[in-house]
């Protein structure tokens, strides 16, 4: 397994798509959410001015003490994305090129080759939660320093949580991404797949029927939901009134989401194990 | 002493989803230390077979052995080193990081890496991406990276698929080197002169089954072996003598040649009766039968059978 994670290292390092994933999410993060919001917020545009929520308040989103809830934000719609079509470039990459078939004639089993990758995917995630959590940290300081505001960063144990949430919510995404990319054995299909499930099935649907009772019973089992859930145990330092109420709560969205993580993996185990590699 | 195989098969065979039986019920063994051919035409079952053997494809019955262990378990696969079909590799790798990552798959040192690059001749070009080689070096990647492990077991497939004629002889060179240290090499291939060059001894797969094993001489034996060939005018008062020299079986006419299934010794004995009943004999000689005509003659379809008249005696 070790040695499996060894080589899944190597590749991810030296693949341009990791490097040009993460860039986006950090990109999006500094530019559309730090940069845009601040300016926005600074120059009051007249639609701003009739809003429930002031922009000398709003402006506190990009602060310190609002980092938590202002990464999962991000993390639950471009971060979602970002992982899922890093999943499944991990995975469904393999079928593409036939690599799977030279893997498999080295050395380590089926669930070793696998759990190596579940491991890079894993540490990958970690290093670009670590990655987010430092640039939005950064965007905040120099928000605050240029507003000249005062605010208070988040107490450590409320950092070690968010962080923790975080990582979660991605590394669910990156196995939703890694899954799909195993039983469809296509870049195309499975990225195609992942992010129509999310824009399609999670947040329009989610947002159009959310009032129907049955829906909403079953947007309650949905990751994306969950992660919603999880996320709303990080309050905004205002009230927003504007803002919907999670369908779940947080403990919920933590339970859900471990479920998710683990039947995605064991899942994705048993038909790589069971599986034909080429031929007929 | 009993003899040891590094393959052995018990009616191995496999259907795929979509119903088409692939391979039937083989029964192959490679001995120990042999380049051992594996020979059919494209669609009879060799690719499937390797892959079932390097645990790629699980068979639907049938057991085997390979290098000691089930297929596809650590232990076997740590004394194979295969290339099955066309060699895959991570195109934005160059040839060196590629045999790096299998290096880390397989637990083997990366100092592997230089010897086996100058044993395929691929050094000088190992610090480019693999996607900028051509089908020569691709395939002798693949060949390097089988050999990482410096496996007692060696599975190619088709390894001088889409090379030049240069190619093909370096490649031809290369695998008789492998079998040094008492190495097995199991090499499939549906190129005749290949196989004949290179191979200790030859199994040929037609429609999924072994139709035949052997050495290319026993090959050639069964299948008639060696003929003599005789041009002698006219050839119609030639044939009738020759018909009742011999069985009519043993005398085949193509292109006004003879071809006499018989012992070569009694070629002087065909001469003086065909002189003595005042022919012409201007070609007289003894002909080698090709491993392409005993291919042939293994794997060809049979013909069809005349259907039976209506009314007929």
């Amino acid at each position: 397994m070790i040695a499996s994670l060894r080589a899944d290292g190597l590749k991810m390092r030296k693949r341009w798509a990791t490097w040009i994933m993460a860039g986006i999410f950090l990109a999006w993060l500094v530019l559309l959410v730090y940069v845009l919001l601040f300016y926005i917020v600074k120059s009051q545009p007249a639609s701003l001015r009739g809003s429930e929520v002031p922009a000398a308040v709003l402006k506190r989103q990009l602060f310190p003490e609002n980092l938590i809830p202002t990464v999962l934000s991000t993390a639950a719609s471009i971060g979602a994305a970002i992982m899922i079509i890093y999943g499944a470039l991990g995975t469904a990459s393999e079928y593409g090129w036939s690599t799977v078939q030279t893997i498999l004639i080295q050395k380590p089993g089926r669930t070793a080759v696998l759990a190596g990758k579940w491991l890079a995917l894993g540490v990958a995630t970690v290093l670009i939660s670590l990655a987010a959590m430092a640039v939005a940290a950064l965007c905040a300081y120099v928000v605050v320093s240029i507003d000249g505001s005062s605010s208070s960063w988040p107490a450590a144990t409320e950092l070690a949580k968010g962080f923790g949430a975080l990582v979660l919510q991605l590394a669910v995404w990156a196995a939703f991404g890694a899954f799909l990319g195993i039983a469809f054995r296509s870049t195309a299909a499975a990225i195609g797949g992942g992010l129509v499930y999310l824009f399609v099935g999670e947040v329009l649907l989610g947002s159009l029927f959310r009032g129907a009772t049955v829906i909403k019973d079953v947007l309650k089992y949905l990751p994306g939901i969950n992660a919603t859930g999880l996320d709303s145990a990080f309050h905004l330092s205002y009230r927003n009134p504007g803002a919907q109420a999670p369908l779940v709560d947080a403990t919920h969205g933590l339970i859900t989401l471990l479920v998710y993580l683990a039947a995605f993996i064991i899942l994705s185990l048993v038909i790589f194990r069971q599986r034909d590699v080429g031929g007929g | 002493m009993g003899q040891s195989f590094a393959v052995e098969t018990h009616g191995l065979s496999k259907r795929y989803a979509t119903g088409v039986l692939a391979v039937s019920n083989l029964d192959l063994r490679v001995r120990t230390g042999e380049v051992y051919g594996f020979l059919g035409p494209n669609g009879a079952g060799k690719t499937t077979t390797l892959r079932m053997l390097s645990g790629l494809l699980r068979p639907s019955a049938g057991t085997a052995t390979v290098a000691g262990g089930v297929p596809g378990s650590p232990s076997s696969l740590a004394q194979l080193g295969a290339m099955v079909e066309t060699p895959a590799f991570y195109p934005y790798l160059s040839g060196r990081d590629n045999l790096r990552v299998m290096a880390r798959y397989a637990g083997v040192s990366t100092s592997r890496i230089e010897p086996v690059l100058t044993q395929v001749d691929m050094s000088d070009r190992a610090r480019h991406k693999f996607k900028t080689y051509s089908t020569g070096m691709k395939q002798r990647l693949g060949v390097a990276s089988a050999l990482l492990k410096d496996p007692q077991l060696l599975i190619l497939d088709e390894p001088t698929s889409g090379l030049d004629p240069q190619g093909t002889v370096e490649m031809r060179e290369l695998i008789k080197n492998l079998r040094s240290g008492g190495r097995t090499v199991l090499l499939s291939s549906h190129l005749l002169n290949e196989v004949e060059l290179t191979c200790d001894r030859v199994g040929v797969i037609a429609k999924g089954s072994l139709v035949a094993e052997g050495t290319v001489e026993e090959l050639r034996a069964r299948s008639g072996g060696r003929a003599l060939l005789v041009r002698a005018s006219p050839t119609d008062q030639a044939r009738r003598l020759l018909e009742s020299l011999l069985k009519p079986e043993q005398v085949q006419l193509r292109d006004g040649l003879f071809s006499l299934t018989i012992d070569p010794s009694q070629a002087a004995a065909i001469n003086r009766r065909l002189v003595a009943d005042g022919l012409d004999v201007s070609e007289l000689r003894v002909a080698e039968q090709s491993l392409e005509d005993v291919f042939l003659q293994l794997t060809e379809k049979p013909p069809p059978q005349p259907s039976p008249q209506v009314g007929g005696n």
